[in-house]
Order: structure tokens, then sequence, then C-alpha cells
């Protein structure tokens, strides 16, 4: 494949580190949206994922749509 | 393959490019498996997508 020729137009002692600086950018980007947007993630680094797992199922439940009495 | 000599803008001959790509290709293979190997503890471990 062509690809590996990238490295005779751009300076691997460029492209390298902006390439793994990118992917370390998204990565934390990822991490952060998690961390603001879930409960779960905050629970977890506090020690308590045990109690978030149950308490996210118990919410869940307690969500679940009223069964129809026919 | 163009002829080995010829001088690219980095300096660097086809031979070295693609040297240089071939262990940033494998090191990105195992960036992936140990993020796969990451996503599958979270999602047995935390309440994602449970």
């Amino acid at each position: 494949m062509i690809y590996g020729r990238i490295w005779l137009v751009v300076k691997p002692t460029v492209g390298v580190p902006l390439l793994l600086g990118a992917v370390a950018v998204g990565s934390f980007a990822v991490h952060t949206a998690l961390l603001t947007n879930t409960s779960w993630v905050k629970k977890f680094l506090n020690g308590s994922a045990a109690s978030a797992v149950v308490q996210t199922q118990s919410t869940v439940a307690s969500v679940a749509p009223p069964t129809l009495q026919v | 393959m163009s002829n080995a000599t010829e001088v690219w803008p980095t300096g660097l001959t086809e031979g070295q490019a693609l040297e240089i790509h071939r262990n940033l290709i494998q090191g990105t293979q195992m960036f992936g498996v140990i993020a796969a190997l990451a996503h599958l503890l979270a999602y047995i471990y935390s309440p994602w997508l449970h």
C-alpha cells in the first residue's frame, strides 16, 4: 500500500508526535465527556462502582413503564 | 517502487519511510488490542451498556 510513503513528504519527527498527540487529545475528550455526562464514572472513581451498578439497575427498574392491567 | 536513490522532501529513501510506517502500524495495532481489552473490562465491570 502507498500509505508508508507519507514519510517521504511529512517528516516523521513531526508526523509521529502529531499523530500520537491527536490520539491523546481524542482519548482525553472522550473520557471528559464520559465523566461529565454519566454518574457512574464518578462513582467508579470514588470506589463505589458496585453500588453504581445496582443503583443504575434500580433506577432502570423504577422508570420501567407500568404493565397494562387487562 | 520508485528508485531507491530518489531524493524526497523529507530526505528519507522509500525503504526508510516504509520501515518507519511498518513500526507505526504495529504500534497502532498494539494500541488497538489494549483499547479493545479496556473496553471489554469496562463493559464487564461498569454499568456501561447495561
